[in-house]
């Protein structure tokens, strides 16, 4: 199995990889200066400059600080719209081919402008679903405990808040979790169940020593981290409160886990240490970085073997990281990568709620919604395990049935309902694209669209950003109903580029969903769509490639696996990250890339390159 | 992107369709009425309602201030029997939304309540501004066992970027600071638990235990040293961490005050909040199937019962979010976004007409139920301030000059109700603002992008 190398030292050397950075900024430098600030002074500046701000678009900061942080975010858009031909505005003066090439490649390196540096960060809360987990692994109680807590988006999007709601809850579901574990508070158990002893009396009268014993052994797992000594006075003066209130020693041993429960050491990942005065980046300390690996893959808190390795103050150490990677990854809690990252990035997780016309698909039952859900997750999860080059998520013929979903397919011989290893040999199926649960999620409740999955396509396979509809423009049922009645859904969506504003992102977009066009609503085949017509799914991509079936057009898109690659490296780093990327994240990316090319992107070293890359283990100390 | 949600099961109780008793309204302040004492005045309560994507604006606004009571619009009909206790205007605006003009749905429902845009530099975090319901909860929260009460139909993790901006603009409504949503709870046994404790049993407790106030005091100060070693941004997430914590301190407090007061009540020692005249609680059941509209009933039932019961004055309910909901029980499977761009089409403004309908009707249902509800000299609806809206006017072109809402009840005396104001000139703010002021709330500042206050809606 190819560990992955990037030269011999551990990481790359800050000398070496600074002066190939100094090299590139000087470079871009002057890209900037011949390719890119001219082109914005002559085409740009008359709406975005001055004391215009045309759509809130102003270019005279970053024209002064290009490769600052709000410059930054103004680059890729500046990119997208001129990349579409959006800007320069029609009515305006217009740049040549050649001038809009140099000032789109001149954009693609102003990233070497950024300073390194790990982005914003700032301690984090547990997720909803991290918090059960986190529960079940230090007290024992099913992770469901926690199922009255607001469902929430991880990731990129999280908010990292806290309501006093949610903090309730807390104090509810702790009350909850240690009624299940030590009993009431009124009526505790006698002796402490054999999964908590560690240290402490197995039987009552609970010493105070013992009490703090117990609680420094407890709080390490709680927190993951040890617990100061000032910390663990706060907690017995709990357990003391408890005492002083004629609460037996178990009683107030509650008392005192209640209080580690709601502690902000246990809802966030705090630091182990205090970051000297000055310092504006410092890598993670060990702990933390144990935390940020173990909620990254398992969704809870870190094993005896990462907490021993943490408190070893062995994880700085690349090789050892990279080990306890690949450890985590081959353990079967890595699914909560698929649950929370994966099944997030492929947008499978609403698949459960969403509604579907039951006249229509009287089909899709819950079992079969789960299934589409436990194929893809399988499918991901064999990729991970047996390491395979990311173009496998395209054309992986090896996918993971049950009989609900088989018979969905028409494929013979698939029995019961668990998901079982199945080597397809109808090539209309077989990776991402031909995946029910996929297919299904990029639809109407009641047809197909072309667009959304065009968009899916684009944004979550090829990481391309696609420009927002411009408001006010007619959605497809608006079509004069009379005019378009004889036309078929493809149709009908073409009407869509005959007119101009729709044009430049539809004749991207809508070729890429009609040769989707063979698998319906629910991701079944069909050859004859819903008017009766036959399906033509044959399509030209504005590269000027042909595919006449969903099999060509597939075969063209696995042969984008560096671009498939590259948004999979991003969309994980800003998961694990909590935050959407920018400025140097993007050179970051870029030697993450180089790095994996040669091995053919493979799916575990492409995780292994990302929690071992520099923004993962370093934190900003913000101003 | 627009993706269609079923109700979510999980909000709904398994098996558990029978309805559930409230025996602890003793300990809530709910002693036996004493006669003869001095009245108590009930306060003034706040709550709204949300709906996304706008109107149809012929079926919803009236054709004039005459017809109002006597032949009100289409879209109004399940209001009929309380026309007099609402108030009507035209000429309120939204926030107008450029630069963020490529997310019209992103922003209809956190410049609602904000009457505020996000931070454009900081777009991808939530950095937007507290909210009207929050600054109620900051003056009178204190003084109730909940500060505030957030509800929503559906869970609020949509996930889609638009002017990358934040995903929880999309769903969130309330703000409890610039840069801290405040989630909803979308399970009406949650609520329930949450409102009156552990209750799934006959004579059960709130569970107020002042040992855990304590506990969590010594908490606090652990916070606090941990606070003194950690960088500033840390720093500020560890205070909205106290400030939450806190908060449930109070509740619990709060909680014990109650208790206290009641048992004075009962002894006959202390007048009792209640008239011998009031209404008994209302009752809470909970719905078995996933029908949309049993399930926004149970949610409004408990909105009721949480201001009735005096155990919180603010509340946000969103009735649905613009992430597309469809609505299989009015006969279609459309997503609500989709008819909304019409083009007048027949067919389709019926189904955005219907779904409006359907929407009022629920906040229908609810301000009915308020009005037969005796308090103190009046009704509970008397003694609130009830606001179901739209953060479009017209979906179909994502307009907002115009904003639908309906505001009912007298708010204490504060409003002039029964009346429709055609051309009223001010906007979302200005309502906000004046909305706070007839609740009693002295602002030291208009919200958001308000100027002034709207003396018109005045008694």
């Amino acid at each position: 199995m190819a560990l992955l190398l990037i030269g011999a030292s551990p990481w790359i050397s800050a000398a070496e990889e600074d002066a190939e950075l100094k090299q590139l900024r000087q470079q871009a430098e002057g890209v900037f200066k011949k390719d890119v600030a001219p082109f914005v002074r002559e085409f740009c500046m008359e709406c975005h400059g001055n004391r215009r701000t045309k759509g809130g678009i102003n270019f005279e900061p970053a024209l002064k600080a290009p490769g600052g942080a709000s410059a930054s975010k103004k680059w890729p858009k500046a990119f997208a719209n001129v990349n579409a031909h959006d800007m320069p505005p029609e009515k305006a003066d217009q740049p040549n081919d050649e001038e809009r090439e140099r000032f789109l490649d001149g954009l693609a390196s102003l990233k070497y402008l950024s300073e390194r540096d790990p982005g914003p960060f700032v301690i984090r809360r547990l997720t909803k679903m991290e918090y059960g987990n986190t529960l079940h692994d230090l007290l024992g109680v099913d992770a469901s405990v926690a199922d009255e807590l607001p469902d929430e988006v991880a990731g990129a999007g999280y908010l990292n808040s806290l309501s006093p709601m949610q903090t309730e809850q807390y104090l509810s579901i702790a009350n909850a979790a240690l009624d299940q574990v030590l009993g009431p508070a009124d009526h505790p158990v006698k002796t402490l169940p054999a999964s908590l002893r560690s240290g402490a009396s197995e039987t009552e009268p609970i010493s105070r020593e013992q009490a703090e014993k117990w609680v420094r052994h407890f709080g390490r797992s709680a927190f993951r981290r040890p617990v100061t000594d000032e910390e663990v006075a706060t907690l017995l003066r709990v357990y003391d409160l408890g005492i002083s209130h004629k609460l037996t020693p178990m009683a107030a041993l509650r008392l005192m886990v209640k209080a580690v429960l709601v502690s902000p050491q246990f809802l966030f990942i705090t630091p182990a240490q205090t970051v000297a005065k000055g310092q504006k980046i410092v890598p993670l300390d060990d702990y933390q970085l144990a935390a940020r690996l173990s909620y990254l893959l398992w969704a809870t808190l870190p094993d005896a073997e990462l907490a021993a390795l943490a408190d070893a103050g062995k994880l700085q150490d690349p090789a050892v990281l990279r080990a306890q990677t690949q450890r985590l990854l081959e353990d079967p809690r890595s699914r909560a990568l698929f649950d929370g990252f994966g099944a997030q990035w492929l947008r499978l997780g609403e698949l459960k709620d969403k509604l579907f016309d039951a006249a229509k698909f009287p089909q899709m039952t819950d079992a079969l919604r789960l299934a589409m859900y436990d194929e893809a997750r399988c499918f991901f999860d064999r990729l991970v395990r047996e390491n395979l080059g990311v173009e496998e998520l395209l054309s992986g013929k090896t996918t993971f049935l049950n009989a609900p979903l088989a018979a969905h397919y028409g494929v013979a011989g698939v029995k019961g309902s668990e998901m079982q290893p199945v080597v397809l040999r109808d090539a209309r199926r077989g990776g991402l694209l031909g995946m029910a649960g996929i297919l299904a999620a990029t639809s109407f409740p009641n047809r197909t669209s072309p667009v959304k999955r065009g968009v899916w396509v684009l944004e979550q396979l090829l990481g391309e950003q696609v420009p927002p509809a411009p408001p006010n423009v007619p959605a497809l049922e608006k079509q004069d109903q009379k005019k378009v009645a004889h036309l078929t859904l493809r149709q009908r969506t073409e009407l869509h580029r005959t007119d101009p504003v729709c044009a430049n992102c539809h004749k991207i977009l809508d070729p890429i969903g009609f040769g989707l066009e063979n698998f319906d609503a629910i991701g079944q085949w069909r050859d004859v769509d819903d008017g009766g017509g036959k399906i033509d799914a044959a399509g030209v991509l504005p590269s000027g490639e042909t595919f006449a079936t969903p099999q060509d057009l597939k075969a063209l898109l696995t042969s984008r696996r560096d671009d498939v690659a590259r948004n999979l490296v991003e969309q994980l780093l800003g998961y694990a990250l909590c935050r959407q990327l920018g400025g140097y994240d993007e050179v970051v990316v870029d030697q993450l890339m180089r790095g994996l090319e040669g091995e053919g992107y493979r799916m575990k070293d492409l995780i292994t390159a990302v929690v071992t890359s520099y923004p993962f283990r370093h934190r900003r100390i913000a101003e | 992107m627009f993706n269609s949600s079923r109700l979510n099961r999980r909000a709904c109780l398994k098996g558990l369709g029978a309805s559930l008793g409230l025996p602890l309204l003793e300990t809530m302040g709910w002693a036996d009425a004493v006669k003869g004492r001095a009245a108590y005045k009930p306060p003034v309560r706040l709550g709204f309602m949300y709906m996304p994507h706008g109107v149809i604006m012929d079926q919803f606004w009236p054709k004039s201030p005459q017809s109002f009571l006597k032949d009100p619009p289409p879209a109004l009909k399940s209001l009929r029997p309380v026309l007099d206790q609402c108030l009507m205007m035209k000429g309120i605006s939204g926030v107008p939304i450029s630069p963020f003009n490529g997310a019209p749905h992103a922003l209809e429902l956190s410049t609602w309540l904000t009457a505020s845009l996000p931070d454009a530099a900081k777009r991808n975090e939530i950095h937007i501004a507290i909210s009207a319901d929050q600054i109620f909860a900051n003056f009178y929260g204190a003084l109730t066992a909940l500060p505030s009460l957030e509800l929503a139909t559906m869970p609020q993790t949509h996930k889609e970027n638009q002017e990358g901006l934040n995903e929880g603009y999309y769903s969130h409504c309330s703000f409890r600071s610039p840069t801290q949503a405040m989630p909803a709870e979308i399970n009406p046994r949650s609520v329930l638990n949450r409102l009156f404790g552990q209750t799934g049993t006959a004579g059960a407790e709130v569970r107020a235990d002042p040992l855990d106030r304590q506990m969590l005091d010594l908490v606090i100060g652990g916070a606090k040293d941990l606070r003194k070693r950690l960088p500033h941004g840390d720093q500020q997430k560890l205070d909205e961490y106290l400030d939450s914590v806190r908060s449930v301190e109070r509740r619990i407090a709060a909680i014990e005050q109650r208790q206290r007061e009641a048992a004075l009540e009962k002894a006959g020692l202390a007048p009792s909040k209640r008239a011998a005249t009031d209404s008994p609680p209302i009752e809470i059941r909970i719905p078995e199937g996933d029908k949309r509209s049993e399930y926004m009933e149970v949610m409004c039932d408990l909105n009721i019962l949480a201001f009735q019961t005096d155990t919180t004055r603010v509340s946000t309910y969103i009735g649905s979010t613009p992430n597309g909901v469809s609505y299989p029980e009015l006969g279609f499977s459309d997503l609500h976004h989709s008819p909304t761009h019409h083009n007048n089409e027949p067919e389709k403004v019926r189904k955005v007409a219907a779904i409006t309908a359907f929407n009022i009707a629920q906040f229908a249902t609810m301000v009915k139920k308020m009005a037969a509800i005796q308090e103190g000299n009046g009704s509970l609806l008397d003694h609130s301030i009830m606001m179901w809206g739209s953060g479009l006017e017209d979906g179909n072109k994502h307009t907002r000059e115009n904003l639908p809402f309906i505001l009912a009840g007298r708010g204490g005396g504060s409003l002039n109700t029964g009346r429709f104001l055609p051309d009223v000139k001010g906007n979302q703010g200005d309502l906000l603002t004046t909305l706070l002021g007839c609740a009693g709330v002295p602002l030291d500042r208009p919200i958001g992008i308000a100027t002034k206050e709207i003396g018109e809606m005045r008694a």
